[in-house]
């Protein structure tokens, strides 16, 4: 684990010299390329992956966020 | 947007959320520092503001998030083929209702044998700005969030 990232991902503050670095929308994938894909846990604890998720509808909604 | 997947449930739509890291940590809710805590966090986005959608769990690095841009609040939409058709850097439930809707007639179109091409469209869509109920979500974060928040925006 990188300890720098995971330090600087999950700041314990918000203020904008941390977090603005994280915003980049600008950067992200294009449409119409193939989306990146990703491992990821259900509450259960199960790992799966955004492509299980994707294949498995015609059209997957997916938004990003937190309790925060 | 529970609404909007029970909605289109029915019609091939599948809606899920991910849990990145807290945009606004607070005294109830710090910063994430191990996938125990992240856990209980994203579980406490369903016991206690509702979110029936299924919630997956980003890997404590934001690995997935940071791909897709790293936005606190923003919404995809991907067909199953992984191809990424609408992208939104803030999440709004009318403008993904409109997406959707949008995509579903696409569909039925290709499958009335229409000879279909895509194009990219950039559009600006407008969302209801509601700041006391930001506030009011930040104050279950903790004091904290309320100050910095206010600080940075005022």
């Amino acid at each position: 684990m990188d300890e720098d990232l995971l330090s600087r991902y999950n700041y314990d503050s918000f203020v904008p010299e941390k977090f603005g670095p994280w915003l980049n929308f600008e950067n992200s994938p294009p449409l119409g390329e193939p989306a990146p894909d990703f491992p990821l846990w259900t509450l259960d604890g199960e790992e799966t992956r955004l492509s299980t998720v994707w294949k498995d509808h015609l059209y997957t909604i997916i938004e990003f966020g937190s309790f925060t | 947007m529970n609404a909007i997947a029970e909605r289109y449930a029915d019609q091939g739509v599948g809606a899920v959320f991910i849990y990145t890291h807290e945009a606004h940590p607070g005294e109830n809710y710090p910063h994430l520092t191990s996938m125990e805590q992240k856990f209980r966090h994203a579980r406490d986005l369903r016991d206690k503001l509702g979110v029936t959608r299924p919630i997956l769990v980003d890997a404590l690095d934001g690995a997935c998030h940071r791909a897709y841009g790293s936005m606190p609040n923003m919404t995809w939409i991907i067909a199953r083929s992984g191809i990424p058709v609408y992208k939104s850097d803030w999440t709004d439930a009318n403008s993904v209702e409109n997406a959707i809707q949008y995509f579903l007639d696409v569909t039925a179109r290709r499958r009335a044998g229409q000879p279909l091409v895509p194009f990219r469209v950039e559009r600006l869509d407008y969302r209801t700005r509601d700041r006391e109920a930001f506030y009011k979500g930040l104050e279950r974060n903790g004091p904290k969030a309320v100050e910095e928040f206010r600080r940075a925006f005022g």
